[in-house]
């Protein structure tokens, strides 16, 4: 006699095509660049599975994607991206504008509608009218532009700290100030390290290096007190916008 | 039995990047994203969504992203709302909050949830974010296909309808969306609520997601039809705020829309805190003071002793 | 194993067992089910998937990067549940000249991959004659792809593999698995090993990556092997080594590891103490 209950109701427990490898990303646009940056540990539970795998990927030279949450379906997501920014540049001649890339990467999200990417993407770049600008989408595409946004296993411990130091919540201006629409860069970096190396402190899913793409607008230097930490300028194709690494050790524990 | 074939024959490698590339076509890799059209020509082809393949997709949906029946599932869809529209002698009032939650994390505080479709018409956002965005972008789309069709604007009846009948083809498969078709068209201003249910309702006024009772509440006190333009501003401002204070998954901001015969004109962002403690500032139809109870009662009645000035 | 203290006490979604850790015939419904005919017969037509598991199963591989290149362990046994069902079973697959893949998880998912691989080096080799030739980059990116479509179809190979290889000069070692996860790094190590060997190999490895002689390497190996067969017990002590150098692929025959069971006389819980 079979099991009659296992067949009347059958407790399809079935492959689970999700997981969860941790890390954070976090973005932050200035008035005329923005800083894209993600932690380089990849874990999956309580094991690390490698110290050195990368969130955060360039497309055009006035754009750079962080993608956190399933490795492989990340990986994928960004491979598909760049496939479909190639296919517009030869159609085209020209790269895809930041805003038409936000669409694009809500377009290509929702089409996973029933079987979403577990996917949390942040774009950056720098806007067609020169502005720097940060994308933030949920898993299936809907997105919206904002100054500065966290994502990924800390993103509850870095967005109060952003808010507060980015858009000023909770602070009152002294008597006569005001506070600034924009950080100039060397603060937004020293603001983006602190946020690493504290979420690194405290939530063990984020550690070991830190990657920090600059994308710099038209005809904007690095000011000297970035040009002093040395950051590696990737290859552009003409003299618009330029985009640079910046690259930090974070605790390994 | 050729599906049978061909599930058991392709063995090679070949075959294996083949299924790789049929897989990558299931995406809409077409021809049809090359024109104007973009990422919606996939729609065009018949075959929008790659479905899993288990018996149950839904179910599988469920198991994945529906915080509610599992707060611990990983994928979290942006969800938590209030939104009112209202019709009267000058228009329509359209005014939302600008919060979006994932599970009990706060993910925006900045949240547009007003989508302007087209000039002469805007829908609202409840339920699922991106369900919103997506289709009524999407309805835009085949608004301006009617206009260019019929040299004619679209009624707010039909676009409604658009999407109404659109939203219903997927009924079940966890599409989660409440909203407010607005617009003012030969018919004068009108309002149509749509959901993923398939309801499609004309009406004068309605309030939809977590904080709308509380939002009818102010609502149905206040409203009129022949209320000033002024007044029905401060209305719909004082509503969502009303929302704001007394739901958690509603708050930060009220975005506040009006639908005129001439299309719909931004009216402001008002931070709901500020409401609270000093009114929506010096607008037309404020009272010039905050709406806090608290704050009206000059904290006569709080259980705490009132503060002391320095 | 879950690790996370709040996901303790919930109901799993996954029946999967990862380490073969029960007996196959009481792992949940899914045999019952298929045993009738009227089901069996409706996923056949649907989905083949939906009952899919891991039947006869290879434990750890280990790998790491060393002086001349890459060096690869994985033992000989491939088990059917909790009993030693194959003995002399090889893990290791060269593929082209310059690669090599070891596999842990379902065998037959193995031999099924070993049969692309082999199809896809004929392919590239023979009919394309374009003076190219895939090295273990191109090898991994592959079976990256085949892994994750396979999960999207949710009919996943139920392995984790890792790949390792030198090409013009440059080593490569990454790993990817049922769900298409990919990573890449000094020393790596799949199932068990993962949690038993990796922290051994990274201690002896890390940061002596280009000093280690082949010597020096093995002995790192062997002696993480040791340490498995101790505490694995879906492991045996027959290995073989794979080592990968600008001169090509050399897998090794079946080896014997040397083990000691003395200290467990001293250790309550592990000999044949009755109290």
């Amino acid at each position: 006699m079979p099991d009659m209950s296992a067949i009347a109701n059958p407790q399809q427990r079935q492959f689970n095509p999700y997981a969860e490898n941790g890390g954070t990303i976090l973005a932050v646009a200035g008035a005329d660049f923005t800083v894209i940056a993600g932690d380089t540990r990849q874990s999956e539970g309580y094991s690390i599975q490698t110290r050195y795998a990368s969130k955060v990927f360039r497309l055009t030279d006035r754009a750079v994607l962080a993608v956190n949450g399933f490795a492989a379906d990340g990986n994928m997501f960004v491979k598909k991206v760049k496939q479909r920014l190639e296919w517009y540049r030869h159609n085209h001649a020209k790269d895809m504008p930041l805003r038409s890339i936000a669409r694009l990467i809500q377009t290509m999200l929702y089409a996973q509608r029933f079987f979403p990417y577990y996917v949390y993407n942040i774009l950056g770049g720098i806007e067609e009218d020169g502005t720097g600008a940060v994308y933030s989408f949920d898993p299936v595409g809907s997105y919206e532009r904002e100054a500065c946004r966290a994502a990924g296993a800390a993103q509850s411990l870095l967005q109060p700290f952003l808010d507060n130091q980015i858009y000023f919540k909770n602070q009152t201006a002294a008597r006569g100030y005001s506070h600034p629409a924009h950080l100039p860069l060397p603060d937004v970096l020293s603001i983006v390290i602190d946020s690493f190396t504290s979420a690194t402190e405290r939530h063990i899913e984020v550690g070991d290096g830190l990657e920090m793409y600059i994308v710099m607008a038209k005809g904007q230097t690095l000011p000297d007190a970035v040009t002093n930490l040395l950051p590696e300028e990737l290859p552009s194709t003409g003299d618009g916008e330029r985009v640079f690494v910046l690259k930090r050790d974070l605790k390994k524990d | 039995m050729n599906a049978l074939l061909s599930k058991f024959s392709a063995t090679d490698a070949d075959s294996e990047i083949r299924t790789a590339m049929d897989l990558a076509e299931e995406d809409g890799l077409t021809d049809a994203m090359w024109g104007s059209q973009a990422g919606f020509g996939q729609l065009v082809q018949g075959h929008a969504f790659n479905i899993p393949a288990v018996p149950n997709p839904t179910a599988f949906l469920r198991l994945h992203t529906d915080d509610h029946a599992d707060p611990n599932c990983k994928i979290k869809i942006q969800h938590g709302t209030t939104t009112l529209a209202f019709r009267f002698q000058g228009g329509v009032i359209v005014a939302v909050d600008s919060r979006a939650t994932a599970g009990s994390y706060i993910a925006s505080g900045t949240v547009k949830k007003v989508i302007e479709i087209n000039p002469y018409l805007l829908g609202t956002m409840a339920g699922g974010a991106a369900d919103c965005q997506y289709w009524e972008t999407y309805l835009g789309i085949q608004c301006r296909l009617h206009e260019l069709r019929n040299r004619e604007r679209i009624s707010v009846a039909a676009a409604s309808k658009y999407l109404s009948n659109l939203v219903y083809s997927y009924k079940g498969m966890g599409l989660s969306m409440g909203t407010m078709i607005c617009g003012w068209d030969k018919t004068g201003p009108t309002i149509f609520y749509v959901d993923s249910d398939g309801s499609r309702l004309k009406g004068d006024l309605f309030s939809v997601g977590s904080g709308s009772t509380f939002a009818y509440g102010v609502l149905d006190q206040g409203y009129r039809w022949d209320l000033t333009d002024e007044e029905a501003q401060e209305l719909g401002r004082r509503s969502i705020y009303a929302a704001g204070h007394r739901d958690a998954f509603s708050g930060n901001t009220c975005n506040l829309y009006h639908v005129k015969e001439d299309g719909w004109r931004f009216i402001g962002n008002y931070d709901i805190t500020k409401m609270h403690y000093d009114g929506p500032g010096a607008v037309p139809g404020s009272l010039g003071s905050g709406y806090g109870y608290d704050v009206r009662t000059d904290n006569r009645f709080s259980v705490l002793p009132k503060p002391v000035s320095a | 194993m879950d690790h996370f203290p709040t996901n303790w006490g919930r109901p799993k979604y996954d029946s999967f067992d990862t380490h073969a850790t029960y007996p196959i015939h009481n792992r949940g419904h899914a045999q019952s089910a298929a045993s009738n005919g009227a089901v069996q017969h409706t996923h056949f037509s649907h989905s083949k998937s939906a009952l899919r598991q891991p039947i006869v199963t290879g434990t750890s591989v280990l790998a790491i990067k060393y002086k001349d290149g890459i060096m690869m362990a994985a033992d000989n046994l491939a088990s059917y549940g909790s009993l030693a069902r194959f003995k002399g079973v090889q893990r290791l697959h060269p593929v082209g000249d310059y690669t090599v893949v070891g596999a842990s998880g379902d065998m037959s998912d193995f031999q099924y991959l070993q049969h692309i691989l082999d199809g896809l080096v004929i392919s590239e080799e023979a009919n394309l004659q374009d003076g190219h030739t895939l090295g273990p980059a191109e090898i991994h990116e592959y079976l990256s792809q085949v892994m994750y479509q396979r999960r999207t179809k949710m009919d996943p190979l139920w392995n984790s593999l890792l790949v390792g290889g030198v090409k013009d000069g440059k080593r490569f070692l990454a790993f990817v698995d049922l769900l298409g996860v990919t990573y890449s790094a000094s020393t790596l190590a799949t199932g068990y090993g993962a949690y038993i060997a990796q922290p051994l190999l990274r201690k002896a490895v890390e940061g002596r990556e280009d000093t280690l002689t082949e010597h020096e390497a093995r002995t790192i190996l062997e002696d993480a092997l040791r340490v498995l067969f101790y505490r694995d017990a879906r492991s045996i002590n027959q290995y073989q080594i794979a080592t990968i150098t600008a001169n090509g692929a050399d897998i090794s025959g079946s080896l014997k590891l040397e083990t000691a069971w003395g200290f467990a006389e001293g250790i309550r819980g592990y000999g044949a103490q009755t109290q």
